[in-house]
C-alpha cells in the first residue's frame, strides 16, 4: 500500500491564488472539506456504519420475532457455527475455485483476443463497441439466456452438443454437481472475457513500439518476444485487471442466484448467496452476518496480498 | 508499426481476420440468440431442435412483457433510480473530486485510501444491516431505498476518476475565475468542470451501467412490485413452474438496448475510464 502514499504525495497540488498564501491556505482548505463533506457523509452512512454494525451482528445473539429483532448480548457462536459448518466449508471452497477458474481463463481468452485485435487494420472501434455489449449486460439477463440455452429439453446447447458428436451430460447442463459448475463458469466467461480483453487491447496499444523493433533486429521471434517483452511491460494492467476481476467475482450472487438458485443441491452456493439465504430465507442475521464479515476479511486480505505480490502503483496509474 | 504489409488476397483473409471473425462469433451469438428469441412465438420457444431464425416473426412477448406483465413498471422504475443516483454520484463526485485533487486539504491520502477499500466492499457485506434499518424508518420499497446506497455505493469510483482527471488540469485555470471575481462554486461550475467533462462522462457511463444492473440490493429492498426494478423483475417472471422466456426475452432485449446505446456512444469514455487505473466490472 505504500506505493499509493507516494503518488499520491506527488500530486501536484493547485496553489492559493491571490492574496497571503497562508491565510488562503487555510481557506481553500476549508473550502476542500465544504466540497468533500456531501460524498463522504453520504459513503459514510450507507457503507461504514453499516460494515461497523455487520460485525455487531455478526458477534451478538440475534433474536427475530414478528415485530422485529433484537441483540442479547455478546457472542462468538455465530463465528463458530459458520467456521464449522460443512456448507460454508463447501462455498468458500467453490467460490475459490470458481474465482480460479474463471478469472485465469478470462485473462488466456482475454490476452489472445486483443492480440488478434491489435493486428486488426481496421474497424477496431467497431469491435470495443461489440465486446462492450457483454460488460454492460445486467448479469440477470446473463443468467436467464444461459438457463435456455441449457434448457434439458428444447436448449440450443443440448442441440450443438448432439450435432458434434459430444456427448451430453445425462441430467442435463445444470443437473449434476460438475456440468453445473462448468456451466456457470461458461456463462461467466461469455460475459467477462470481453471486459478483460478491453483491458489488455488497451495496455497493448499503449506500449513503446521501439522495443518490439530492437527485438526484431535481435532476431527475436513471436514467442518469446511476447513472453520476454509484452508479458512484462503488460504486467500493471494484467494485475489490475486480475485484481478487480478476483475481487468482483468473490462477490459472486446473481449468477448462480439465477441461473442455478445455488444447486443442484448446494454445488453452486457462493459464499454471497450463503450469507443471503442465511439472512432472508433462515431469518439468521447473527449467522448471516457472520458469513458476510468473513468475505468481506478475504476480499480484504486478497486485496492486500495481489497489491503487494504485482507491485501494482494504484495512485500512479491513475494519473 | 507491428502491422506487416500484406498483398492480395492476404490483406482480406488471413490469421487475424480469421480469429477477429472467430471472436465476434462468440461476442454476438448469445446476443443474437437473446434477440431472436424474443421474436419467435411463444409455441415456437419450445421447439426442438430449436429454430435458429424465427419464422414466423412475433412480437407477442413484447406484448406479455409490457400489457399483461409489469415491464413498463419496471422499466420505470430502474430509469428513476438510476438517473438520480448518476446524477448525485457527478454532482457531488464532482466537488469531492475537485477538492482532493486540487485544494490544499490535510489527510487526503487517508481519505483516497479509505474511499478505494471502500470501493471494492463485497454487497454483502452491508446488506443486512441497510435492511434493518431502511425496514425501521419504513423506506422498504422506494425509490430512495436504491438511489441512497446506489449513491454510495458508486461515489468512490467516480470520486478517483474525477480526482484524476481534475489532477490533469493546468493550475492556471482557476486564477482566470478567481480574477473575474467568481466565487468558488461558480468557478468549478464554470471553469474546472467543461475542462473535466471526460471524466464526467467516464464517471457518469460506469454509474449508470452499476445502477443499471445491480441486483442485489434491489431483490432485497424492494421486492414489491410497484418498485421493482428491471433485474428484479425479470428475475421474477422465472418463479413460475415454466420459465416464460419469451416475455423474459422480450424484456431483456428492451432492458439491454438504451444501455448498449449509450455504451456506444461513449465507448472513448468506458475505454479510457477502464484504463485510467481505477478498473470495475
Amino acid at each position: 500500500m505504500t506505493t499509493i502514499s507516494s503518488a499520491a504525495d506527488q500530486a501536484p497540488v493547485a496553489e492559493p491564488l491571490v492574496g497571503r498564501p497562508d491565510v488562503n491556505r487555510k481557506r481553500l482548505a476549508r473550502l476542500g472539506w465544504a466540497f468533500t463533506a456531501p460524498a463522504l457523509i453520504f459513503v459514510g452512512a450507507v457503507t461504514i456504519f453499516p460494515i461497523i454494525y455487520s460485525v455487531v451482528l455478526s458477534l451478538s445473539n440475534v433474536t427475530v420475532s414478528g415485530s422485529g429483532f433484537s441483540l442479547n448480548g455478546f457472542t462468538t457462536s455465530n463465528y463458530r457455527v459458520v467456521l464449522t459448518n460443512a456448507t460454508w466449508h463447501y462455498a468458500l471452497f467453490f467460490t475459490i475455485i470458481y474465482t480460479f477458474v474463471t478469472v485465469l481463463v478470462e485473462l488466456v481468452l482475454g490476452t489472445m483476443i486483443a492480440l488478434v485485435l491489435e493486428r486488426l487494420a481496421g474497424g477496431r472501434g467497431w469491435m470495443m463497441a461489440l465486446l462492450l455489449l457483454p460488460w454492460s449486460m445486467i448479469t440477470v439477463i446473463n443468467a436467464e439466456l444461459w438457463g435456455y440455452i441449457y434448457q434439458g429439453t428444447y436448449g440450443v446447447a443440448e442441440a450443438i452438443f448432439t450435432a458434434l458428436g459430444l456427448p451430453v451430460p445425462a441430467a442435463g447442463f445444470l443437473g449434476t454437481q460438475y456440468p453445473a459448475i462448468i456451466s456457470l463458469m461458461v456463462a461467466d466467461i461469455w460475459k467477462t472475457t470481453p471486459f478483460v480483453a478491453i483491458i489488455v487491447l488497451a495496455g497493448l496499444v499503449m506500449l513503446p513500439g521501439d522495443v518490439y523493433e530492437a527485438a526484431e533486429v535481435d532476431g527475436s521471434s513471436g514467442w518469446s518476444t511476447f513472453w520476454r517483452i509484452t508479458v512484462p511491460l503488460l504486467r500493471p494492467t494484467l494485475a489490475l485487471a486480475v485484481l478487480f476481476r478476483v475481487l468482483q467475482a468473490f462477490g459472486l450472487f446473481d449468477l448462480p442466484y439465477v441461473l442455478t438458485n445455488g444447486g443442484p443441491g448446494t454445488s453452486t452456493t457462493s459464499l454471497a448467496i450463503l450469507g443471503y439465504n442465511a439472512m432472508f430465507k433462515d431469518l439468521h442475521f447473527g449467522t448471516g452476518a457472520a458469513v458476510a464479515t468473513t468475505t468481506a476479511l478475504l476480499v480484504l486480505l486478497g486485496c492486500l496480498v495481489s497489491l503487494r505480490t504485482f507491485k501494482v502503483q494504484v495512485g500512479k496509474e491513475g494519473d | 508499426m507491428r502491422n506487416r504489409k500484406r498483398k492480395g488476397w492476404h490483406r482480406i483473409i488471413n490469421g487475424v481476420t480469421i480469429s477477429t471473425f472467430f471472436v465476434v462469433i462468440f461476442v454476438a451469438a448469445p446476443l443474437y440468440w437473446l434477440i431472436a428469441t424474443s421474436f419467435k412465438t411463444p409455441a415456437n420457444l419450445g421447439d426442438s431442435p430449436p429454430q435458429y431464425f424465427p419464422h414466423p416473426i412475433s412480437t407477442q412477448n413484447y406484448h406479455d412483457a409490457f400489457v399483461t406483465n409489469d415491464f413498463g413498471i419496471y422499466f420505470r422504475n430502474s430509469l428513476i433510480v438510476t438517473l438520480i443516483a448518476t446524477a448525485l454520484v457527478l454532482v457531488l463526485g464532482t466537488m469531492a473530486g475537485y477538492a482532493l485533487g486540487r485544494l490544499p486539504m490535510r489527510g487526503k491520502f487517508t481519505l483516497m485510501v479509505t474511499l478505494l477499500i471502500i470501493s471494492v466492499f463485497p454487497e454483502i457485506a452491508v446488506i443486512a444491516p441497510l435492511y434493518l434499518l431502511l425496514r425501521n424508518i419504513g423506506w422498504l420499497n422506494s425509490y430512495q431505498a436504491l438511489i441512497i446506497p446506489y449513491t454510495a455505493f458508486n461515489l468512490p469510483f467516480a470520486v478517483w476518476i474525477l480526482r484524476n482527471y481534475m489532477l490533469g488540469i493546468p493550475k492556471e485555470m482557476e486564477e482566470t475565475g478567481r480574477i473575474d471575481g467568481a466565487g468558488p462554486i461558480r468557478t468549478v461550475w464554470s471553469i474546472i468542470v467543461p475542462m473535466a467533462l471526460p471524466g464526467v462522462f467516464t464517471a457518469g457511463i460506469f454509474c449508470f451501467t452499476a445502477c443499471w444492473t445491480e441486483f442485489l440490493m434491489a431483490l432485497t429492498f424492494n421486492i414489491s412490485n410497484n418498485f421493482r426494478t428491471i433485474p428484479v423483475g425479470i428475475a421474477e417472471f422465472g418463479t413460475v413452474f415454466t420459465v416464460p422466456y419469451g416475455t423474459i426475452f422480450a424484456a431483456s432485449t428492451v432492458a439491454v438496448v438504451p444501455i448498449g446505446i449509450l455504451v456506444f456512444i461513449f465507448r472513448k469514455f468506458v475505454i479510457s475510464g477502464l484504463t485510467s487505473g481505477a478498473v470495475k466490472g
